[in-house]
This record gives C-alpha cells, structure tokens and sequence, in this order.
C-alpha cells in the first residue's frame, strides 16, 4: 500500500515488557550461572525410572480459557502498517480482555462463554481501526472453540470514530461481506502470518 | 620462400581448425630446421606481410569482409608459428624484426589481427632473444592505435593490458623505459590516452593495476602523477552492474582494485585526500555504501603512504574536519565505525612502527587537534557518547597515546561526572570511562610485540588517575545509588560494576619489569565487599523487602565479580567468608520458600564466580603473597561449603517430588558441589582439552590410600593454607593440564567424604534429592577417571562400601534407596574393565542381579534404583567373544534366574500382582542392559517372555506392556557412562523378539486373547524403536495400531490407554516417515483418533480411572496425528473426512488443558486448509 504512515512514531513495547504467563508464576531466573540448573536442579528430582516418564506434566494440569489466553492468541497479530504486534503497539492489553463468565465460575465445558475485546488504535483517527479489529475478530473466530461468542469494539474514547467502527464489527453479515473482499482478505491473511 | 606464401594461402582458404594447426607447425619446424636462419625468417614474416600490405592497399570503401578476415587470419597463423617455435631460437635481431612486424598492425587501420598480433607480442617478449629496448618500441608501437582501440573487443583489449601489464612490471623494461622518458614518462601520457576509457570490469582490473605500478615505480612527474590520478580517480566511486552472465570479479574486486590506486604512493597524497574529502563533504547526496567505501580508502592511504610528515600531517586536518560530523552527527553505524578505523589508523600511523618510531610531536599534534574539539563535548549530553568515541579512539590506538593523553581524558570524564547533566549523561560518561579501560588492557597484554620504547613508557607511566578512580568515581555513584535504585540508576550502577571490574582488573609494570595489579588489596578487597552485598541482598532481606523484579544488577555483579577473582584471588575467599557468615545467620531448621530461594541463587552464583574459568596467575603489588593456586577457588569454595554442610540435622518432611522448592538447604550444597565440579570440569575441558587426560602418564596410584592419610578436613585446611601434603597444589601452573587431574583428585576426595558422611550417623541431612545429586555428582567424577586410576583406586569395590571399608570392615547387607543410590552413583561412571572384580561367580554382581529381597518403604524409587543397577550390571562387563566365558555364564546364569521367575509369577501365585511390577522392573532392566550389548544368552530367554505376555494370568499383561523397556532409552546405558551399546542392537532385539509375535497378533488371528497380548507387547517394543527398524513391517503394524484405537477389549483400562499412546506415538512417525503406508487406512485412523479424543475428554465411564496425565497425553497425541494428516496428503484424500474433523476440532480447541488447545488449534489450521 502506497500511502505515508498515519502514525510514523508509535510507542512500541519490547516482547519481554508484554505479559506472559510465565511471568506470573515462580520466575525462572537466567542469569549467566544458570547452565548447569538443569543438571543440578532439574525439574523432576527422580531422574531414574517410572515416575518421571513425563516431561511435560507440569503443563499437562486443567487450566480453563483465561484472558492471557486471549491475549496469546491476539497480541501476536501483525499491525497493518508497522513491522510490530498488536501486542507490542498496545493495541490489544490484558486489561481489556474480558470473560463473562468468568473461568472460575464456568458451570461445564459446553456453557456459553462471551469474549469482549476492547482494542485501542495507537491514535484516534486510525483509519485501519477497522481492518484491525477485523483481524482479531477473525483470529478468534478461527481459534475458539464453537461455545465462545466474540465482540470486538474500540476502546471507548479511543477513537473519533468508535460508534461507527463498533457497529461495522458487530455486523455479521458486513463482516461477511468485508472477509469477501479479496483484497481484505489478503490483508488480514497477512496480518495473521505472524499467529502461532 | 614459395613454401610460405603456399601455406599462407593455405591457411587463409582452410576452415578446419586442425588443419590451420598443421600448417602452422609446419611453418615452424621450417624456421627450425633452417637453425633460425635470417632469409627464412625475412620470408615467413613476407609470405605474411604480403597478406597485410594487399589488405591494406585496398581502399576503405573497397575492402571487403574477406579481406579483412584474410588478413586477421594470417596474423593468427604467425601468431601461432611463434607460438610452435622453440623460445631460444630467434636472435635478438630477428626478434625485434618481428616485434616491428607485429607492432606494425597496432598502426593499420583495421580491427582485426590485433589480438593475434597482441598475443605475439606477448610471446616474443617470453623470448630469450628479447632485449629490453624492444619493449620500449613495443610500447610505443601499440600506442599508436589510439581510438581505435576503444573499437577493439573487450578480449582483444584485455590482451593488450596483458601485455603492457607485462612489460610495466617487467625491471629491465621498466629500467630502459625509465632511462629513455624520465620522469616525464612520455609513454604514460600515450597509454592513458589509448586506455582512459576502458569499462570492461575484467579489463579494469588489469588496467588499475597498471595504474598502480606507474605510480609507484615509475616516479612520474607532478604533471604525470595528476594525469594519472585524474585517469583513475574518474572511476570513484565504482559500482558494478549485476549481469545475467557472472564474470567471476565482484563490486567489491573493483573497489578494491581502485582502492590499490589511491593507496599505491605517496605521490598521489596530495590529489587523493582533497578528492576524498570532498566526495565525503557532498552530505546526504552520498549514500552509506559509498560512503564506506570512501572512508575505506581513506584508510587505505594512511595505512599505506610513507614519509606521513610530507603526505598526511599536512591533510590530517582537513580529514579530522570533515570526519568528526559523520561520528558526532551520524546514525548509521557502518559509517561511524568506519571514520574511527580512519581516525585510529591516523594515530598508528603518526606514532611509527614497531621499529622505528616517529618523533612525538606528529602524534601529538594529532591528539590534540581531536581533544581541543571534543573536550566541550563531554559536557554536553547530546554529544557525550560521540565526542568520547573519537577521543578514545584516537587515545586507545597506541600506548604512546594511551600514555600521554589517558590522565587528561579521564580528568576530563571525571569533572563532568561531578555534576552530570542527567542519569543518561552520567551512564555515557561511565561507559567511556569503562571503554578507556578495557584498551588499557589489551594495549599492556600486546606490550612485548610492539618498539621496545612502548614497554619504557609503561614502567615510567604514572598511574596516579587511575589509583583515585575508585575513590573519586566509583564509590561515590556506587553510595548514592545501590539503594533502591531506579531504572535509569540500574543503568548507571551496571556501567559501575562493570568499571569496578575492568578497574581490578589492571595492571601495572613495576619499575623491574614485573606485571603486577594496579589496585591495593585495600581497594580490591573493598570492591569485593560492596559487590558481594549485592549478593547476599536476597539472603539478607526478607521476602517482604525484597521488591526486585529483575535480577540484572546482579546478574552483572556476579560476572563482574568472576573477573575480580580471577585477578585478586584473594577476593574470592573474602566472599566466600561473607556469604558464609549471611548464610549461618539464618535458621534452616524450617526455612521459608523464599529463603530456600535466596540460598539456591546464592549458591548457584559463587559456583560460577569461583569455578567457571581457571585464575590467572597474576600477582597482586603486595610482594608477601604466596603463590596462588589454579585450584584455589575451587578448592575454597568445596571447603567451606563442606564445613557448613549439613545446614540443618532436623529431619524434614519428604519434600513433593516434582518440584524445585520442595528440596531442602542441605540438598542445595550438595548441588552446588554438583555444579562446582560440572564448571570446573568445563573449564578444563576448553583450556586443556578433552585429551588432557589421555596424556597423563601415572595412572595406576591410589588416591583412595592417599586419602586415608589425610585429615577429614584437609580441604579446609589447604584452603587456610596449613595442609600437611598440598606439595602438588601449591607448585601447579595454570597453563599445566596437570591441573585437571589434580582437580579430578580433589573431587574425588569430595565426593568420598560425603560418601562416608552419608551412611554413618543420623541420616536426617540426606533428603532425597541430596542423595541424588551427591550420586550424580560420584559419576561424574568417577566417569571422567580413566581405567587404570579406576581399577587401581579399586572403585568397584567401594560402590558396595560407600568408602568406608576401613571403617566398617564388613559391608552392610542393607539395601534401602540411600545406599542404592550411592552404589549407583559410582558403579554408572566405572569403565566395563574396572568391573571385573565383581563378576566373579556369586560375587556382587551375580548377587545383586539376582535380588528379590523385600524393599523397603519407598517400593517405587527403590525399585527403581535397583533396576538402574542391575541394568548397569548387566551391561558393563569385560565378556569376550565366547559364550562361555565366566563374565558370560554369570549373565547366563542370571538370566535363567530372571526367566523362571518370570514363568512362575505368570504362571502360579507365587508372586502378588501387586509387588510384581517392582520385581519385574528389575528383570526386564537386566534384560535391556544384557540386550543393548547383544549377549546372545538373552535370546535363550524370549521364549519364556513371549509365554508370559501371553498368559491367562494377570501378571503376563504386566510382562507384555513393559517388554519395551527393553528398547527404551536408558540415559545410563550411554557411551557417555561407558557403556557397552552395539550399534544395531535395536534391530536385533525388534527381530527376535517382536517380529515373530506380527502374524499371531493380527486382529483376525484365532486366538484373540494371545493376540491382544501380542499387541500390547509389539506396540509397547515398536514405540520405544526408530523408525527404519520397524519401516520393513509396516503393513501389519499399521492394522496393529488402528485395531488398537479402537478395540481395548480383554485388557485392564491403564493398559489399554498406554496402548492407544504407544500406537498414536508410532502413527505420528509413520506420518512423518512414510505417510503414504497410511493411505488405505486414512478413514480408520481419523476415526480412531477422533473417538479415542472424545472418550479421553470425558470424565465419566471407564476411562475415569486412567490416570489423568495419560489421558491429557492420548488427547495431544490424537490431535497430533489429526493434524499431520492434511498436510501429508493430497486434499482429494481427505477432503471427504473434513466437514466432521474440522467440527471436533473447533470443539478441542476448548480443551482443559492448556497445551492441547495449542495443539488442536495447529490442527485445526491444518484441516482449514481442506476446503
């Protein structure tokens, strides 16, 4: 797209400065006199035998869809016009991420569960807000299981023009139509690249 | 005469290439056998001429092709006559007769022969009859082609350049050239003139290196130097076209090529640095490339111009002008660090070589010119960084520099530091400091190789700024900012600690030539202490107080403290003395997780401090020290670690396994000891090499009686410097490999002293990690032991007497987990020959194989530990070919011990099913250990395993599901441990065990029962097996694995799902091997897959009971395979099965756990594709 850049300076975050689940938990430490850890520290104490078959079990517990879930399956989608993420731009934040119902109230696997995603474009006249929030509404939809039911919509104040891009993402049948656009489609394919 | 002119028409009408080639052979054995006679000679050349004059008399407008072919034809035709002729047969005279020949064509107007005629040139020059005033008439013959020769090929040009490249170089040429023109060189204006505008890349880098060589081996006059300059300088900056047809010379060739001109003499000084410079001085018209390269050559001629007073002093000003701005303004960093290479070589260059150096005043005229316009700088943030870099760049280039200017630039820093600008202007400034430092070192270390005036002006050098650094600089930033700093204050305190270390780090000569530390002891020891509070911070704090976030500071503390310690090695026993005393303050009778934390970071780090890399041996100014030890560090650390430990005697609670924080202070220092040895080692390992061992001669002492000698406490007290016997130690050098058997000795000392400590006594301190770790460590050490140290030390022996056999005379009958795993730990580092004591019959090794006595309370890991021996046992031996020799008839034995066992338990109700599964752990690991060295004795026993997996009784399940084991990886069984692993024995095993059961465990098979059971047994075998042992039985493996998914009648549930994860395992492998093997069971597989996902997610019916790890690992591994199908295989394959997986799938993408949603949304991408 020949165009200049509608915002040239965004404040980018470095990766290590986004949340992360590992963060939250015992920290890790790598520091330089970490190479021998797994050695003498390993994960599993018993190396011998049966009870530490599995490498994996720490991660292999139950843990319900969280909103760092979310964010995981988010943040990683390229911005439209710089080389960054959603997630480094600031476009997408935790605190924006919202359940309901919550994962600790969750009744069975199968409950209806709503996704509210609340983006804010870098500025408040970003006229790719819309391509933007269609990408996270696509990534989702591609993502989530069948029982979620997502809503995506600009922070409020966010935008100039917020009502106007809520009500085009809210649309079913327009974001239909707009994923019909080759050229949309190609856009959001490209931003999507980036998602593990 | 006829002969000639016959041939010469000959030649012209003749196509064929062979035939010219006679002819001119022919033309040659002539002139040959007529002995070089002048008449013969006088009419080849005329049968020739009169080719060229009939060509030639015609008019432009009527020559025809044909003539002109007919002539350039026959010049080729003398060309290769001459080339046929023998080199010493022409006389001089005949020589420069055909020299006038064929200069001659370079004067007729026409193009064609002067390749030909170029190249006789050449030859006749190769001639012996060739004097070097004819070169000179060459010369000026060819030039007189002028324009013309621009119309000539690129080839035909390139041989011309050949050949004036030739006789330039050529010194008689050159000499009579020189003697005939002067410095007026005549024939230099010709050539250029002829040659000015060449293009061909090929051609030009012959014709640059003409230019050079007449620039600095012809002494042309000023007029001829600038025509010269002029010619070449016209090509700067040259690119290179990117051509479809790659010519083998590259932009960078040319670059270099030009570079070559500029570069060749001082003549060119004054032409080449005003151009330079005012390419340079275009701004942004010029882009980084060019730019780079400008600066390059730049480079170039500073580095190459001699007599600098007459051709750079009088530049360096304009140079310094103009390149200042591309650092002090610049942005793009290949530009900057091209000016500081420009800028550097100045001041190399100024100050003189290694033998004769130059007077001072050039260098330092240089030096100021730079310090007068940056000095402000420093002062001002905006520029601190830039104007630093080029004084230090200027300063750093040499000692003379470094020596002069050094005090005054730190001066210079020092003030500004006192009242900075901002955090950020302070971290510049430090940051300069610190790369003012580090030079230093490296410009003393290169000391010897440099003009002997360099090591005079370190010896008389006064070192009194750097003394005050610490004092004046350091310190008072390190006061105000290590409490609670900010972010931008952490910045600054790490650019500190990193000049704290650079600042210990220095040396200094002393007036008789010895390199001793710059700093005191007092201030090194100082710097120590305020780095170690950084350490010990988290000890110190409690978990309250203790808000950092980030562990950078420290993290930087502990490399900058490694660094001290390997200069002042005194420090690291201070340190160790602190954290030692931090650590006893606390109570670790029931220590807090946080403080456990804090133990294992501290720990963790004055390993790495100590033991990551092997001290210098440099001394500190105090003359008193006593000479330090390669060792010193680790044997300090060792020590006191030994000397605290055990931390707490309380008995503490079975920490939970499986989690890092529920071992307890104890089991720390014994992984600190772990780690120390680990480093240690690895440090060896790069100084001296994995060899280093090998080389050592006296291998067959007993260190172990040397031990017995020693006090318990004989680390402690070399390490406070009052052993009785540390002659060795106290005399080794760190350059000496001796040092890595000497340290291996010390290990082992270590680890026999724990050893002794563990069994004796109360055995509260030793919780099971520690033990684990104390045997891990007794195989490291004694796995790096070659054979001779092991069988004389006797270590077999003492895997069964823990090194006590002095102390208990009979060895314990006793076998729980702590003495298990102590035997485990020494007998899984022996070589096969330092076991062979044990084999003897009803020796350790038979007893031990052969155990079924009761355990003990902790049934599983003992089990475990047991099996892991037993395997090692089965393993490690010295057998011979033979099946009858006694290593072998013991394993014989042992093996039909093992079988009858195994036919009883699965046959009456001798053994329960409950204990069953530990004993028969331990058989099957012997099996593997005999197995992995393909001792045929265990075929004698696969019959009775085919028996027992197929029983009625419900230990034979057991059997079948654990045969894999034999196959599975043993991290024991490694040739790391010296282990005995055949190449193939996988092979062999899958081949005579599993291979025979396929047809009888097919699903239509009559027996069905015995056909289940088989299938258990082959999946749990194939599993554990690469691919290409099994890739000659897929077929009736795959309907194995796709009756697996789904029918798990006749078997207990846990069996039953760990036969679904071995087949899910082999399908992925057989997906990503050999996909197309699956083609015909596409339908089944993802059929299978999606019911063995959905029954696993469910946590009702029976899959309930299975443990919920196993079902998590069916659901990944289901999803797994689901994923790799779509993109192994063609859409039309699978496009029928996408509507209801791509459904499953979106619902899996809500799976409980965490990893499987990742999988299943892969997966899902995969199948979203099918459309």
């Amino acid at each position: 797209m020949e165009r200049d850049l509608e915002n040239a300076n965004p404040t980018i975050l470095s990766v290590s400065q986004l949340p992360s689940r590992s963060r939250k938990g015992t920290a890790v430490r790598h520091g330089p006199d970490a190479k021998c850890d797994s050695i003498v520290y390993p994960k599993h104490s018993w190396p011998y035998g049966s009870s530490s078959s599995s490498d994996e079990e720490d991660d292999d517990g139950e843990e319900p869809m969280d909103e760092q879930d979310i964010y995981d399956l988010i943040s990683t989608i390229s911005d439209p016009e710089h080389p960054h993420t959603l997630g480094q731009l600031s476009v997408v934040r935790l605190p924006d991420i919202h359940l309901s119902p919550s994962p600790a109230e969750l009744t069975g696997p199968d409950s209806l569960v709503t996704v509210l995603v609340e983006l804010t474009p870098t500025i408040n006249h970003c006229s790719l807000a819309t391509v933007i929030g269609l990408a996270v509404r696509c990534r989702l939809e591609q993502t989530l299981p069948p029982n979620y039911r997502v809503d995506v919509r600009m922070k409020v104040g966010s935008h100039a023009q917020d009502d106007q891009v809520n009500k085009q993402l809210g649309d079913k049948e327009r974001v239909a139509a707009a994923l019909e656009n080759d050229t949309l489609q190609r856009m959001v394919d490209k931003m999507l690249e980036t998602c593990v | 005469m006829a002969h000639f002119r016959q041939w010469a028409l000959e030649y012209v009408l003749s196509d064929d290439e062979n035939a010219q080639l006679a002819i001119t052979q022919k033309a040659a054995r002539e002139i040959e056998s007529s002995r070089g006679s002048s008449t013969v000679v006088g009419n080849w050349a005329a049968s020739v001429q009169q080719w060229m004059t009939a060509a030639n008399a015609n008019d432009d407008d009527q020559m025809d092709d044909g003539d002109e072919a007919g002539s350039g034809d026959i010049i080729a035709r003398a060309k290769g006559t001459l080339e046929a002729l023998d080199k010493n047969l022409l006389r001089s005279d005949q020589v420069l007769r055909l020299v006038g020949f064929f200069g001659a064509m370079f004067s007729y107007d026409h193009k064609a022969g002067i390749t030909a005629s170029a190249k006789a040139l050449r030859w006749l020059y190769a001639m012996k009859g060739f004097k070097p005033d004819m070169g000179v008439k060459i010369m000026e013959d060819v030039c007189k082609i002028k324009e013309d020769f621009r119309l000539q090929t690129a080839a035909t040009r390139l041989e011309v350049y050949e050949l004036f490249l030739g006789l330039i170089q050529d010194p008689a040429v050159s000499s009579e050239l020189k003697h005939k023109y002067g410095p007026s060189c005549g024939f230099v204006v010709d050539l250029l003139q002829v040659c000015q505008s060449e293009r061909d890349p090929r051609n030009l880098m012959v014709w640059f290196k003409i230019l050079a060589l007449l620039l600095t081996d012809y002494e042309p006059s000023a007029e001829v130097t600038e025509e010269i300059f002029k010619v070449f300088s016209a090509y700067f900056p040259i690119s290179l076209r990117s051509s479809a047809t790659p010519i083998g010379i590259t932009a960078e060739d040319l670059k270099e090529a030009v570079r070559s001109c500029f570069a060749a003499h001082q003549r060119a000084a004054s032409h080449a640095f005003p151009f330079l410079i005012q390419k340079l001085d275009k701004g942004d018209a010029v882009t980084v490339a060019v730019k780079v390269d400008i600066l390059k050559t730049i480079k170039a001629c500073i580095e190459q111009y001699g007599n600098p007073h007459a051709s750079i002093v009088p530049h360096i000003e304009k140079i310094w002008n103009s390149l200042k701005y591309e650092v002090r303004n610049g942005e793009v960093k290949e530009t900057i660090d091209a000016t500081l290479e420009v800028l550097r070589a100045i001041a190399r260059k100024l100050d003189g070589t290694k033998t004769h150096k130059f007077d001072v005043s050039l260098l330092s005229g240089y030096v100021d010119l730079v310090s007068r316009d940056c000095r402000d700088d420093l002062a001002n943030p905006t520029y601190t960084k830039q104007a630093g870099l080029l004084l230090m760049t200027v300063i750093t280039a040499n000692i003379r520099a470094y020596v002069l200017y050094s005090a005054s630039f730190i001066d210079a820093i020092r003030q500004n530091l006192r009242q900075p600008k901002s955090p950020s202007h302070s971290r510049d400034l430090l940051l300069l400091l610190n790369s003012l430092l580090k030079p230093r070192m490296e410009l003393f270390r290169d000391r010897k190789g440099g003009h002997p005036d360099d090591e005079d002006r370190l010896r008389t050098e006064s070192h009194a700024h750097l003394d005050t650094l610490f004092h004046d600089v350091y310190l008072p930033i390190w006061t105000a900012k290590s409490n609670e700093p900010a972010t931008e204050e952490k910045e600054i305190l790490k650019q500190a600690i990193q000049g704290l270390a650079l600042l210990v780090s220095q040396q200094v000569l002393q007036p008789d030539g010895a390199a001793v530390l710059l700093c005191p002891s007092s201030v090194s020891s100082e710097i120590c202490s305020l780095l170690t509070v950084t350490l010990t911070k988290g000890l110190t704090l409690s978990s309250n107080d203790n808000h950092a976030d980030s562990t950078a500071l420290e993290d930087e503390a502990v490399l900058a403290l490694r660094t001290i310690v390997m200069n002042y090695q005194e420090g690291y026993g201070e340190l160790m003395s602190r954290a030692v005393a931090e650590i006893r303050k606390r109570d670790w009778a029931s220590p807090s997780e946080y403080s456990l934390g804090a133990l294992k970071d501290l720990l963790s780090r004055l390993t790495f401090i100590g033991c990551s890399e092997i001290p210098s041996s440099i001394t500190s100014n105090t003359s008193s020290q006593k000479q330090s030890s390669p060792l010193q560090h680790f044997i300090t650390l060792t020590a006191r670690l030994l000397e605290i430990f055990p931390l707490s005697t309380q008995s503490t609670s079975p920490p939970p396994t499986g989690s890092t924080l529920g071992s307890s202070a104890n089991a720390h220092i014994i992984s600190s000891l772990h780690a120390s040895v680990l480093w240690f080692r690895e440090a060896c390992e790069v100084k001296y090499g994995r060899e280093a061992l090998a080389s050592h001669a006296g291998g067959d002492t007993n260190w172990l009686e040397e031990f017995q000698q020693l006090p318990e406490d004989w680390l402690l007290r070399i390490q406070g410097g009052n052993a009785p016997s540390d002659g060795v130690l106290a005399t080794l050098k760190e350059s000496d490999p001796e040092v890595y058997h000497q340290f291996l000795k010390v290990s082992l000392f270590i680890v026999r002293h724990l050893y002794r400590l563990a069994p004796s006594g109360s055995r509260t301190p030793w919780d099971e990690r520690a033990l684990v770790q104390l045997s891990r460590m007794a195989a490291l050490v004694v796995r790096s032991l070659d054979e001779k140290l092991q069988v004389s030390c006797n270590l077999a022996a003492e895997a069964f007497t823990y090194f006590n056999s002095d102390r208990f005379p009979v060895q314990r009958s006793v076998r729980d987990l702590l003495t298990g795993l102590l035997t485990l730990g020494i007998l899984q580092g022996l070589r096969p020959g330092a076991l062979a004591g044990l084999y003897k019959p009803g020796a350790e090794a038979e007893k031990y194989m052969c155990d079924t006595t009761s355990f003990g309370h902790s049934a599983l890991q003992e089990s475990d530990v047991r099996a892991a021996i037993a395997a090692i046992l089965a393993n490690k031996y010295q057998g011979g070919p033979s099946t009858s020799d006694p290593e072998s008839l013991v394993m014989k034995r042992v093996l039909d011990f093992w079988g009858n066992w195994i036919k009883e338990a699965t046959t009456s109700s001798s053994v329960d099913t409950e204990s069953f599964p530990y004993y028969n752990k331990i058989a099957v690991n012997v099996i593997a250990g005999a197995a992995a060295r393909q001792e045929k004795h265990v075929l004698g026993l696969i019959p009775v395993l085919h028996q027992a997996a197929a029983s009625q009784h419900p230990n034979g399940e057991r059997v079948a599901e654990s045969i894999g084991a034999i196959v599975k990886q043993n991290d024991l069984l490694t040739p790391d441990n010296h282990a005995v692993v055949k190449r193939f024995y996988k092979q062999w095993v899958y081949g005579h065990l599993t291979r025979p059961l396929l047809q009888e465990a097919q699903p239509a098979a009559k027996d069905t029962h015995t056909a289940t059971r088989y299938r258990v047994a082959i999946l749990s075998v194939v599993s554990n097996c690469p691919f290409t042992v099994y890739q000659d039985d897929q077929e009736p493996l795959i309907r194995l694995l796709v009756t697996a998914l789904k029918n798990r009648a006749g078997l207990s549930e846990d069996v039953a799902w760990s036969q679904v994860v071995s087949a899910l395992e082999i399908l992925a492998e057989i997906l990503t091997n050999e996909p197309d093997a699956l083609k015909g069971y596409l339908r089944e597989i993802i059929g299978g897959a999606t019911e063995v996902y959905q029954e696993c997610v469910q946590k009702k019916g029976t899959v309930a009971v299975v443990q919920p790890a196993t079902r998590t690992l069916c659901r990944k591994l289901a999803l797994q395979v689901l994923g790799a199908i779509p993109t192994r295989f063609e859409e039309r394959h699978v496009l029928a099965y996408a509507p209801p997986t791509q459904r499953m799938l979106a619902v899996a993408c809500g799976d409980p756990a965490r990893k499987v949603r990742e999988v299943a949304r892969r997966a899902r991408r995969a199948w979203a594709k099918v459309v």
